[in-house]
């Protein structure tokens, strides 16, 4: 049966579907590229297509490290590792994924190492910033809040400042998964099946894990609500 | 429904709940929640506290949004990035036409096919590679493999050294002829490996077949089998009647007998037989002399008629009118002479009636 092949290949000349070596070739701009090629393109050795490809994921990227890792430095590791293993392993990627599955695949195993070193040795790590330690930040969301509210409500301010510390305090108890899949769920807004994709687990297993934790949470903000 | 099926139900569904809220139910599971949360109070207000909560979550700010609210660690962490990639190496770079690239992630992917797959090609490929080699080689018209490794000439005095390890015999591809492998201990280890045709395969197994307890029985017997397609060869013939006349074991000299049927007929084999009938202290062996005696007088009586019998020669004194035999051949009157003698005297009853039938099978041979 040679015609798929042949239309795949008339394809190809027209510049219907070619390659994105053509596809620049022909004036298009690589922010105009499918992340397919691009990616291939990064594949045979684009620095620039790689770094398309970086602008495209990296802020998510960061948001997530820095939820996960609430430390500038330690968000910052993150994003270097993240990418840098990116880059040297993306001659690996087969496309049997999305590639943003297979870059948060790779995203939150780092976040996971790191949260695991922190676990293992706290003595070396700086305090991670509870918001109790901001709390005269101009970018608390409460403060926001109080000022644009029409009314003011101090009980309300409180008790906002009690759920802040008291959820701080319950995220230092989940596990480094939990704290992951928790994070992915309610902040990166990914769908279980994602979540588990990316960490390389099921989905029954990323639910349990979001059922702990939550459960975790409601224990610890239960008084308040 | 009664209060203790509804618990039932609450207690099924209120795991499900937390799921419910973030809208991470299947169809059915939804249903089930939504049909149980009309009739329950206590789950309503459970499903709003999860509500709530989850609310109340996604309103409070994200670390995020406070450690870089101006985007500031971004451009910071993009530029370093770009450095650390100035310094380093290119990382290799994905082959354009990988080499099997869709086979191998194929098998990657099934592990199982791919083990099955792998062993059809090894079983195939290896299959094509024997029959092209044996094909290669087979350059005698017989289309029998010779091959000979080392090719060494033996002399006998290599052969009176040598000790046999083993000898294996296989049908040649193609061919009906046997393929002889015999591994032998000499000064040093020595395998060959080739038909009979090969001249030092044959001198081997002759050597074997000859030379009596220096080897083991059933090696003579292997031997001895593989010789008996070779019984027209003078070498051959000379080993199977030194092994018939002279080996200890009485199942080496019936099966030399056996190798000789073909060439009972002739003179030297004759005399073997009746040597054998007169001498050889095993009742087996005696018989099968017999029987390869009586055939081969019937075929040669087809050919060129049977010697003229005297009547009544069978009552037990008579003598057959062979006056005209030469002196060196082996007589029929001498045959007659010593199946007689076996029927009377021989210690085997199983020799004696075997005798008997053999001097009416040959009367009435001579009669018609």
């Amino acid at each position: 049966m040679p015609l798929p092949r042949l239309a795949f290949a008339l394809a190809d000349d027209s510049g219907q579907s070619g390659s994105p070596s053509a596809a620049l070739a022909s004036g298009t701009s690589l922010a105009q590229l499918e992340e397919r090629a691009l990616v291939q393109e990064a594949q045979a050795g684009n620095r620039l297509a790689f770094e398309e490809l970086v602008r495209r994921y990296d802020r998510d990227v960061l948001r997530l490290a820095l939820n996960l890792m609430k430390r500038t430095e330690d968000a910052r590791d993150v994003y270097q590792e993240a990418f840098l293993k990116v880059y040297r392993n993306l001659h690996r990627f087969r496309f049997e994924c999305s590639f943003y599955t297979w870059l948060y695949r790779i995203v939150t195993n780092v976040c996971l190492d790191q949260l695991r070193r922190r676990q293992a040795r706290p003595e070396d790590q700086a305090p991670e910033l509870h918001p109790a330690h901001y709390e005269e930040g101009m970018t608390d969301f409460f403060e926001r809040q109080k000022e644009q509210r029409p009314s003011s409500d101090p009980e309300r301010h409180l008790i906002g400042q009690e759920i802040k510390q008291r959820l701080a305090c319950a995220m230092e108890r989940l596990s480094p998964r939990e704290r992951i899949v928790f994070e992915m769920k309610h902040y990166q807004g990914l769908k279980l099946r994602a979540i588990g994709d990316a960490l390389g687990t099921s989905e029954e297993t990323v639910k349990n894990s979001l059922f702990r934790a939550t459960r975790k949470l409601r224990s610890q903000l239960g008084e308040l609500r | 429904m009664t209060p203790s099926e509804l618990k039932n139900v609450c207690e099924q569904v209120a795991p499900l709940l937390v799921f419910y809220a973030c809208g991470e139910l299947d169809e059915s599971e939804q249903a089930l929640v939504q049909q149980h949360l009309a009739a329950c109070a206590a789950c309503s207000a459970q499903l709003s506290e999860e509500k709530n909560l989850q609310n109340l979550l996604a309103s409070l700010p994200q670390d995020a949004d406070r450690l870089d609210s101006a985007g500031v660690l971004l451009s910071q962490c993009r530029s370093e990035l770009a450095e650390t990639l100035d310094d380093m190496v290119r990382p290799p770079v994905l082959e354009k036409t990988p080499v099997f690239g869709a086979f191998r992630r194929w098998m990657a992917l099934r592990p199982a096919w791919s083990g099955a797959v792998l062993v059809v090609i090894g079983l195939l490929l290896g299959v094509q590679a024997s029959q092209w080699h044996f094909a290669r080689n087979a350059v005698n018209p017989l289309d029998e493999a010779v091959n000979v490794h080392p090719g060494p000439h033996f002399t006998d005095d290599q052969l009176s050294r040598i000790q046999v390890a083993g000898i294996n015999f296989s049908p040649s591809v193609g061919s009906a002829a046997q393929n002889v492998r015999v591994e032998l201990n000499a000064e040093q280890p020595v395998e060959i490996t080739g038909s009979l045709d090969d001249s030092d395969v044959r001198r081997v197994v002759t050597y074997v077949v000859k030379s009596g307890d220096r080897f083991d029985p059933g090696m003579r017997l292997d031997c001895l089998e593989a010789l008996k397609a070779r019984s027209g060869d003078s070498d051959v013939r000379e080993a199977l009647l030194a092994a018939a006349r002279k080996d200890q074991n009485p199942a080496v000299r019936l099966k030399a007998l056996e190798a000789l049927r073909d060439s009972a007929s002739e003179e030297a084999v004759r005399a073997l037989l009746l040597d054998t009938l007169k001498h050889d202290s095993n009742p087996g062996v005696r018989v099968e002399a017999v029987n390869l005696l009586v055939n081969s007088l019937e075929k040669s009586g087809s050919g060129n008629g049977l010697p003229a019998m005297v009547p009544g020669m069978l009552d037990g004194n008579t003598v057959p009118a062979m006056a005209k035999e030469k002196a060196h051949e082996v007589s029929m009157t001498g045959v007659i002479m010593a199946l007689e003698d076996l029927r009377r005297s021989d210690p085997s009853s199983y020799v004696r009636l075997r005798s008997a039938a053999a001097l009416r099978q040959l009367s009435a041979r001579n009669d018609q």
